[in-house]
């Protein structure tokens, strides 16, 4: 990779990591629950950048969260929320941006494998999110699906459908 | 005739979706001067400056900068001739105003006591000391744009290159930013301003080019070519309308 | 992003502002380790001397515990969860749903540790400024190998620097669109499309020209070194830090 290109993909991973940074505060007014992007753009990052670049924009964020620098949801930071209740859900971002990025990129970008890609990535997010808090609170698993998975997957279903589509206008767009 | 600083022989440029950028383009630029390059959006006049400090390099035809071949000395030429961007929120790279300026000189290795002198001394000339611990975001547009000379100045160019340095700016950031430029040149830079609008500094240049399509159409004194400007899609400045010659926009 | 995120960094010249970015975060983990194998009296203990630095640097405990209220909901959830499921020795109950004096305790005790995880990074991101952090994840990161540090350290200020003007943005595209009576589009895949596409689009293309930019004040991965400005009050800080962090166990 020349030096310029690997510039412009440090470039783009930055631009990746403060959307997501920023996903969790733009939350779009559906119904009950607000759907906030946060784990679209952690998706996005996967299709678009691919496993490597993916995997390393998602780890920075986690590394400046922990680091101190107010990034988590709500604009907090540090050992306690990763570490707490909801810290499952960030750190099944590290897997799921990996396998994600792998299987969108096995399957040659299309938009059904990005969908397909997509689904099994949020599986992921779940999968360590939800036996998590499910530890921390001391819950039953019927209970910590019930609060930690089953009201945000409508809302996820919408935003995977949407996320095809953006990733389908953008790979033109930005030419990697 | 002074001594030259950039010489451009017979470049061109086709972007690769065959778009033509720049045809066959020669001109010579001496220290010191102050050049407007005139011209519609599109006419390549982004181009041609992207040229001058190697992003772009010509197809055909060769620069030199102080002598040295652009395409074989990429960071003297980088070095030499700073490049001031269209919008300043997009060149920012540092995550306080001391950082940013300190950017340049961090990529050349340079020692920190050294950097830490000479950002702090070229902060203090542009005015904007009191604002070094803030986050650049928060500045207004004129400090913004001076913020961004401050980042190419601190590396010593011998010519900074502007790319409409006036959009978007209120009116006293525009007095701001040319009063930094008219500086900068008595201090002996020498200046090239790319833009659409010349109304605000054509009173200082000492030089136009105009461009079309790709070519350099006009290239002399301001007071000859003014008179050419609107046919070639630039507006004339009111004062040279109304007869009245070219009179400094800066009181 | 000031207006989202309240608590950022405070400028200040308390005791912990000038205290070595490095040293705070070797604090910070040896401390939170041991919190949580700390008992109640040790807790409530730390909990004091955390009031008395909030108040050393200057910060506002009430304003600060505001700020994290959504979090606190969230501990008070897990408290109820605990003092529900733990079993023991019931001192309530309530058709069929029983309340035990162990799972209070416990309860209590899981959530009130978490917060003061949660307040101690608080007060380290309060009186911590954002490129020092960066400085010093460069710093921890050196040791580590394949993991290209200042290039790291790099991606962070523009991370940092991308999201305000991203916010920004985000505002003026949904404000633009409630212009033209988006508010009455009910699809919410479309909702999400016609924020979010043109807003990549957008920081894209802004990102290709920081690209530029930073090409042309000659980037390189092989910088100069963050430099560290140490207090002289770092080693009395560590070992109190280690004091604290055994009695916290110990206790």
């Amino acid at each position: 990779m020349n030096s310029s290109k690997q510039l412009r993909m440090t470039v783009y991973t930055s631009l990746f990591v403060a959307f997501i940074a920023i996903g969790a505060f733009i939350a779009i007014p559906v119904g009950p629950v607000p759907i906030v992007l946060q784990n679209m753009f952690v998706l996005l990052a996967a299709i678009i950048l691919g496993p490597v670049w993916g995997l390393s924009c998602v780890a920075i964020y986690l590394l400046i969260g922990l680091a101190g620098l107010p990034v988590f949801a709500g604009g907090t930071s540090g050992i306690g929320k990763l570490f707490g209740p909801t810290g499952g859900y960030l750190l099944g971002y590290l897997p799921a941006v990996f396998v994600t990025a792998g299987i969108s990129k096995g399957l040659g970008k299309k938009m059904s494998s990005d969908v397909i890609a997509m689904l099994i990535g949020s599986l992921i997010i779940y999968a360590a999110g939800v036996p998590w808090l499910k530890v921390v609170t001391s819950m039953t698993y019927e209970k910590a699906l019930a609060v930690g998975m089953y009201p945000f997957l409508i809302g996820d279903a919408l935003k995977i459908i949407a996320a095809a589509f953006i990733a389908k206008t953008l790979r033109p767009v930005i030419k990697l | 005739m002074q001594e030259s600083i950039i010489d451009i022989n017979a470049i061109c440029h086709t972007f690769s979706d065959g778009y033509i950028g720049i045809k066959n383009i020669s001109v010579s630029i001496s220290k010191g001067e102050f050049i407007i390059l005139a011209g519609k959006n599109g006419s390549g006049k982004t181009t041609l400056l992207r040229h001058l400090n190697g992003l772009l390099l010509p197809d055909s035809g060769i620069i030199f900068v102080n002598g040295q071949d652009v395409s074989k000395h990429l960071i003297q030429t980088r070095k030499t001739v700073g490049m001031v961007f269209q919008d300043a929120d997009t060149q920012i790279v540092g995550d306080t105003v001391f950082d940013e300026v300190a950017f340049g000189l961090e990529n050349l290795k340079v020692k920190r006591a050294k950097i830490n002198e000479k950002v702090t001394l070229i902060l203090e000339n542009l005015n904007l000391l009191h604002l070094k611990d803030r986050s650049p975001s928060t500045l207004s547009g004129g400090e913004k744009r001076k913020l961004a000379i401050a980042g190419i100045l601190v590396m010593d160019p011998e010519v900074i290159m502007f790319d409409e340095p006036f959009s978007n700016l209120d009116y006293p950031g525009t007095l701001q930013v040319l009063s930094t430029i008219i500086k900068l040149n008595r201090s002996g830079h020498t200046i090239i301003i790319a833009t659409h609008d010349v109304e605000t500094i054509i009173c200082e240049a000492t030089r136009i080019i105009i461009m079309e399509k790709g070519l350099i159409k006009e290239d002399g004194e301001p007071d000859r070519i003014v008179k050419y400007l609107e046919s070639y899609g630039v507006k004339e400045p009111c004062s040279s309308k109304f007869g009245l010659g070219l009179q400094p926009w800066l009181t | 992003m000031a207006h989202v995120t309240p608590f950022t960094y405070r400028q200040g010249q308390s005791l912990l502002h000038l205290l070595d970015v490095r040293c705070k975060f070797f604090i910070i983990c040896i401390v939170s380790m041991s919190l949580l194998s700390a008992h109640l009296p040790a807790c409530f203990f730390y909990f004091l001397m955390l009031l008395f630095f909030f108040k050393k640097s200057g910060l506002n405990i009430f304003a600060t515990l505001n700020s994290i209220k959504y979090f606190i909901l969230l501990l008070f959830f897990v408290f109820i969860a605990r003092a529900l499921t733990v079993k023991g020795d019931i001192i309530f109950s309530f058709y069929g749903i029983s309340i035990t004096g162990q799972g209070l305790n416990e309860g209590f005790l899981v959530a009130f540790k978490f917060f003061l995880v949660m307040l101690t990074g608080l007060l380290f991101s309060t009186t911590t400024q954002p490129s020092s952090v960066k400085s010093a994840v460069q710093w921890f990161l050196k040791p580590i190998p394949f993991v290209p540090e200042k290039r790291v350290a790099v991606m962070i200020s523009l991370s940092l620097s991308f999201m305000p003007v991203i916010l920004k943005q985000a505002k003026e595209i949904s404000d633009a669109q409630k212009a033209r009576c988006a508010d009455l589009q009910k699809n919410p895949v479309k909702k999400i499309i016609r924020l979010v596409l043109p807003l990549l689009k957008k920081t894209f293309l802004s990102a290709d020209s920081l690209v530029l930019a930073m090409e042309s004040r000659c980037y390189s991965d092989d910088r100069t070194d963050p430099e560290f400005l140490p207090s002289g009050k770092e080693i009395p800080f560590l070992i109190g830090s280690f004091i604290i962090s055994l009695s916290l166990v110990w206790l």
